[in-house]
């Protein structure tokens, strides 16, 4: 590089030139702590007179390649703001949405493991129906995308939740009689949930690697998706693999794809994962599938399971709510809760918060 | 279903030459690595990189439709949605029987009808659509030699009276039902991956698994530990041809087990 007179003071130049420096970038290759050792000055003196050379070398070299663009760094008390104007998407079990925390969280991943038929694929499309709610009924008015690898997809069922859905909106708007529910109404349709799904059939683990790839460019082109379901992550992965190494490289890189997307793009992704036997030396047990390492991957994590006849969801990891289990139902509507929640109506009888809405009869 | 060559993914000549002195032909060989690993092997920068990954990822990622657009199509066709079972309680639990496009299993102990279920839904599939039928052709492919043709010909007679009011009908659906019998779960396999063929060219409506627990049984002794694994790869790489197979021809299947577990 060139040699250009730095603004240090004189004494300190002396005594850098004397040590035998000779270039920014050996100061700056050194270190504030290397630095104060070698000249006898205070490590805040090094730090400053590193900072004076950095921004000397940068305000004239080229911009150098592989500058971050946003910044992801934050003080606690930002990320706590950030965190408590954070959307939740309803799940409809306020049970579960309990003991989510309010429900299903922006920016996180959410793993739903479980064995067929316990009810993963029936959350998902719940929820994708869900993320679409308008604001003033409590919602995102967002967009949902599914990626299914299993077929598990029925869009008659989604048909039969998202006019649940439509019902439940309607019955609050009617109670209130306010003009922005019943502008949200006239756009807040079943043709109009069903046409922001946006479902993409992956039939082999290079599909679905080739699709995670393509999701920010897509998510960009629809900023309003909320919502990132992949159903089941699991399936692709769980033959034609003898190569169990490659096996968690892809998966950790599908991880970090997943984690970036739900970041940059204020989105909820949601994971649903299967049980396979663990064979121990007594007896086997029934664990998520895809290995230890792979627990690692979602911050949040649900097992669904059975207990005789009745549905239970536990709340296995989270970085914020405490490890707790409740009971869940399935009905033509969707995903319920068991029973009907604590009713504390006032005189008036109307609640704003859709969670706590009036029961009818045709819900159980 | 092999993997897509990369020259199809519209990489350039001289790329895909390059890449393919490090072994590297296939879209999946190429998704496979690492971004340093690409970085190396294509000798570009980090940003080109990802650009030729989104690429890539075109040639292989599957196309978009919206839960709309799903829902128009099947509206389109109603009664190919499903294929009645002809059991009006069954139908009704089922929203109108077995599904056309997925996979349906069934499962019970020894001796309760699994079998004489699978004829009978085999007729079922060569009426024709007036009479609640698929109009088609069926594959059946039998691991335990339980098929009887006397069997299938009774069933038929027995119950569409007024429709096989003539041998020569009953011989006529008795052509439309392709009979393999497949021991091993090898062979099983190698017989569901020939089928993509025969079902365009035969017009296949309906495709019977006779059973799946028997050939896997035979086969795979749980107790032993390894075999596990390989018992779960058949079974999932059996499951997800099958599937691709049901809805890329919005065919049925019916597979059968007994308790595997």
């Amino acid at each position: 590089g060139q040699r250009q007179l730095l603004p240090l003071a004189p004494a300190l130049r002396a005594r850098l030139v004397a040590a035998g420096f000779q270039t920014a970038q050996e100061l700056l290759d050194t270190g504030p702590c290397g630095l104060s050792k070698e000249i006898g000055i205070s490590k805040e003196e090094a730090l400053e007179a590193l900072q004076v050379v950095r921004q000397e070398c940068h305000s004239d070299a080229t911009q150098t390649a592989g500058a971050p663009g946003t910044s992801r760094k934050c003080t606690a008390l930002e990320l706590l703001e950030q965190e408590q104007a954070q959307g939740f998407i309803i799940t409809f079990c306020s049970a579960l949405d309990n003991i989510l925390g309010g429900g299903v969280q922006l920016t996180k991943i959410t793993e739903i493991c479980g064995e067929p038929g316990v009810g993963k694929t029936q959350l998902c499309m719940q929820l994708a129906v869900d993320v679409q709610i308008p604001e003033c009924f409590g919602g995102l008015a967002g967009e949902a995308v599914f990626i299914d690898t299993e077929g598990s997809f029925m869009v008659d069922r989604v048909v039969d939740v998202a006019t649940a859905c439509v019902q439940h909106c309607q019955l609050i708007a009617e109670a209130h009689q306010e003009e922005d529910h019943l502008k949200a109404l006239e756009t807040f349709s079943l043709e109009s949930i069903l046409s922001h799904i946006y479902y993409f059939r992956c039939r082999d683990y290079i599909e679905l690697l080739a699709q995670v790839y393509l999701l920010p460019d897509f998510l960009s082109e629809h900023s309003k998706v909320r919502l990132v379901v992949i159903d089941g992550i699991a399936f692709p992965f769980r033959h034609d693999f003898e190569d169990l190494s490659l096996r968690t490289r892809l998966l950790n890189g599908l991880a970090q794809q997943l984690i970036i997307v739900a970041n940059d793009h204020k989105a909820a992704v949601i994971l649903t994962n299967q049980m396979t036997t663990r064979i121990g030396q007594s007896q086997s047990t029934l664990v998520p599938a895809l290995g230890e390492s792979w627990g690692h991957a979602a911050t949040v994590r649900l097992i669904f399971h059975w207990d005789n006849n009745q549905r239970l969801a536990t709340l296995y990891k989270s970085p914020s709510q405490k490890e707790s289990t409740i009971p869940y139902h399935i009905t033509p509507h969707g995903f319920r809760d068991v029973q009907p929640p604590a009713v504390t109506q006032n005189p008036e009888g109307t609640e704003l918060n859709p969670r706590k809405r009036p029961r009818r009869e045709e819900e159980k | 279903m092999a993997p897509k060559k990369l020259r199809r993914a519209r990489l350039s000549q001289e790329l895909c030459e390059r890449l393919s002195r490090y072994q590297i032909t296939t879209c999946q060989d190429f998704l496979c690595l690492s971004l340093l690993d690409l970085m190396k092997v294509t000798g570009q920068s980090y940003r080109n990189v990802q650009k030729l990954l989104c690429k890539v990822s075109l040639a292989c990622a599957p196309k978009m439709q919206t839960a709309y657009e799903m829902k128009v199509r099947r509206a389109v066709n109603p009664s190919s949605a499903f294929l009645s079972t002809s059991l009006h309680g069954l139908d009704k639990v089922l929203h109108g029987g077995v599904p056309c496009g997925s996979l349906t299993e069934i499962t019970s102990p020894p001796g309760c009808g699994k079998t004489q279920f699978c004829i009978m839904m085999s007729v079922l599939a060569t009426l024709p659509v007036s009479m609640g039928g698929l109009d088609g052709a069926v594959i059946y492919i039998d691991t335990e030699s339980a098929f009887s043709a006397e069997r299938l010909v009774e069933i038929a007679g027995n119950r569409f009276p007024a429709y096989f009011d003539s041998d020569e009908k009953l011989f006529s659906m008795t052509r439309s039902i392709y009979l393999y019998r497949e021991l091993t779960c090898g062979s099983v396999l190698k017989r569901i991956k020939s089928l993509e063929e025969e079902i365009i060219s035969k017009k296949v409506k309906l495709i019977i698994i006779d059973s799946v627990a028997s050939v896997v049984r035979k086969e795979f002794d749980t107790k032993l530990q390894g075999n596990l694994t390989e018992r779960s790869n058949f079974l999932a790489r059996g499951a997800s041809l099958l599937k691709y197979l049901a809805e890329e021809f919005s065919i049925p299947f019916n597979c059968k087990s007994e308790d595997l577990l």
